[in-house]
């Protein structure tokens, strides 16, 4: 039993390897707010007195009392990062769920050149390929319907998801042009079925596995995408607060990672330490993602070469 | 040739226009003032204001005969080739050396496939491309710091005016293309382990190493139509580099462009770059028509 056990962790390295770091990121996602060393109250500092019996004002470098240091309100950087765990997760699958759950239909309606939606898939694919995402997304979540409006998070969410959007349309229509030459499907058209039951049973069951390994890589890719967005000053979570002047300003209110990197080029010349390891905890997800994404695919690759 | 010429062309076109439209959505700020103590900002967004903007626009460009001039009173499009000239010295090595170098190490790579070396570097190479650039950035810059404290001579990590400066963007932002091509080459090369002319090739009593050669030369096809997406990705990561290292270049200026709703400038400093990606989808398409035999296109 245990030698069947470990050649199968053997045979699947990668794919156990994977679930060990999905599971464990997990875990101080979910478990981590409770561990004993996390402050969950994010105590704020004013200043420390020194051997000088001078007063310190935070950010503090990362000491034995503060492993990732402090941000510049004192809080401790390590409770900040598992405390924003959860919602940086949340939000990356969020926009993953809803850009495939976009993609799918929009693929199949391609696929099946629906009112020329696969000319308009391949205008917005060529737009994409020569625009970077990322000025793309800047551009429209500046736009002020977006920007005033009191779901101006979900909005947002919805640009991101929009945004690599076509993509994923295109990935998919191709395995569905791939699957429509297949003997069965004709045998489903033969016995009447409907494009949506065609859709639902003929083509959708073949594609789960393909659709998994290529959702996982795109948690890794949103959560590249909204690093670099937190580096350009666009967070999901703002409020929009009119200033005395008149002026509209953007309050930070979360704790999310992306969050932290605000200030980015300013502590890049002093606290390093504040952008690095929030930069660091995208790094170890982003890694995470996507050695699960090519497990999940040894995985499923392995299990179809063996029937 | 010609006719993908036009047709890149006509899609560059498109491409612009569309841009220029998504750039012109309105999104100007209308201060009321009613009294000393009563100011109201407000974004109004209407298709009247659309249309009156992009005709705005272009009446402006037929006027000046170009973007005319900036805030500081020197030609637009002056200011924009010196930031682009200075950006340029970061795209082009990292794409030279991401296509280049990516390649022959791909081919290295498969080469000693079978070696503990090529396992080795296939799992490192795998294991870098899942490292963000900016996070890449960050690490280098906290341990040139940490070193610096150590008695690591100084020297100058920001800024764009010493000779060196580029060199830390121009790392952080090849190694992902770069590890890119590497292990895409590799991938495409394995694809041709099963055809047939690579068994004639070793029956003809060629070595591994010219077997390999063969191999290469079909692959131009799929390894040219990466181009793009290298260079999309450099462009994509460009601007959060560059202002990360407080490198003076298109990509930081753009990003401050658009965050402060200057259209003409953002535009100005986007054609660039635009054209770069059409320049390098053309070039690849031609070297892929000269590189790669008739009968395999």
């Amino acid at each position: 039993m245990q030698m069947r056990l470990l050649t199968w962790i053997k045979k699947h390295a990668l794919f156990c390897l994977g679930t060990f770091l999905l599971l464990l990121l997990l875990a101080i996602t979910f478990a981590g707010p409770y561990l004993p060393f996390v402050d969950r109250e994010l105590t704020t500092i004013t200043y420390i007195l020194n051997e000088d019996k001078k007063p310190v004002i935070p950010p503090y470098p990362p000491s034995e009392e503060y492993i990732f240091g402090t941000d510049k309100s004192g809080r401790d950087l390590l409770s900040l990062i598992i405390l924003g765990a959860k919602e940086t997760i949340l939000l990356v699958a969020c926009i993953t769920v809803l850009r495939y759950a976009l993609a799918i239909p929009l693929s199949y309606l391609a696929h099946k050149k629906w009112m020329g939606t696969h000319l308009f898939l391949k205008w917005l694919n060529g737009l994409l390929s020569y625009i970077p995402t990322i000025i793309i997304v800047m551009l429209l979540a500046m736009l002020p319907p977006f920007l005033l409006s009191d779901y101006r998070p979900f909005f947002l969410l919805l640009i991101i998801a929009l945004a690599e959007m076509p993509r994923a349309a295109d990935m998919i229509k191709l395995e569905f042009d791939q699957i429509s030459s297949k003997e069965y499907i004709y045998g489903g058209i033969a016995g009447g079925a409907s494009p949506y039951r065609l859709f639902r049973i003929y083509y959708l069951p073949f594609l789960y596995s393909k659709l998994l390994v290529n959702m996982v890589t795109d948690l890794g890719k949103v959560m590249f995408l909204l690093g670099q967005l937190g580096f350009a000053g666009i967070f999901i979570s703002q409020d929009f607060v009119q200033s005395m002047s008149g002026d509209w300003q953007l309050v930070n209110k979360s704790i999310s990672w992306p969050m932290m990197m605000i200030k980015a080029f300013e502590d890049i010349r002093g606290p390093i330490w504040i952008p690095f390891f929030s930069a660091f905890a995208m790094t170890y997800a982003i890694l995470t993602f996507n050695i699960f994404a090519d497990g999940l695919k040894s995985f499923f690759t392995r299990k179809i070469r063996y029937i | 040739m010609l006719h993908i010429i036009l047709k890149t062309a006509s899609v560059f076109v498109l491409i612009v226009i569309g841009f220029i439209l998504i750039l012109f959505l309105p999104r100007e700020k209308e201060v009321t003032v009613f009294s000393g103590f009563h100011i109201e900002a407000d974004y109004p967004f209407s298709f009247e204001l659309y249309l009156a903007r992009i005709e705005n626009f272009t009446d402006h460009i037929l006027t000046e005969r170009g973007f005319g001039e900036a805030r500081t009173g020197r030609p637009v499009s002056e200011e924009a080739g010196k930031f682009v000239a200075r950006s340029l010295k970061i795209v082009l090595p990292a794409f030279m050396v991401s296509m280049l170098l990516g390649t022959l190490m791909g081919a290295v790579q498969f080469y000693r496939r079978i070696k503990f070396t090529g396992k080795l570097q296939n799992f490192l190479s795998w294991m870098f491309s899942s490292i963000p650039d900016f996070f890449l950035f960050i690490a280098i810059q906290y341990l040139f710091i940490l070193m610096m404290q150590h008695g690591l001579p100084h020297f100058k990590l920001y800024g764009h005016e010493n000779w060196y400066s580029f060199l830390l963007p121009l790392i952080s932002l090849s190694l992902f293309p770069f590890l890119h091509m590497s292990r895409f080459t590799s991938a495409a090369l394995e694809n041709e382990m099963g055809e047939e002319y690579v068994r004639t090739a070793y029956s003809k009593g060629l070595g591994d190493f010219k077997a390999l050669l063969h191999m290469l030369w079909n692959c131009w096809s799929p390894i040219m139509n990466q181009a793009q997406l290298v260079m999309l990705y450099i462009l994509s990561s460009l601007p959060i580099i560059e202002k990360l290292a407080g490198y003076n270049g298109a990509g930081k200026e753009l990003l401050f462009s658009i965050s402060s709703n200057d259209e003409l400038k953002a535009l100005s400093l986007m054609l660039p770059f635009l054209f770069i990606m059409f320049i390098t989808i053309i070039l690849s398409q031609t070297a892929k028509l000269w590189l790669v035999q008739k009968e395999r296109v």
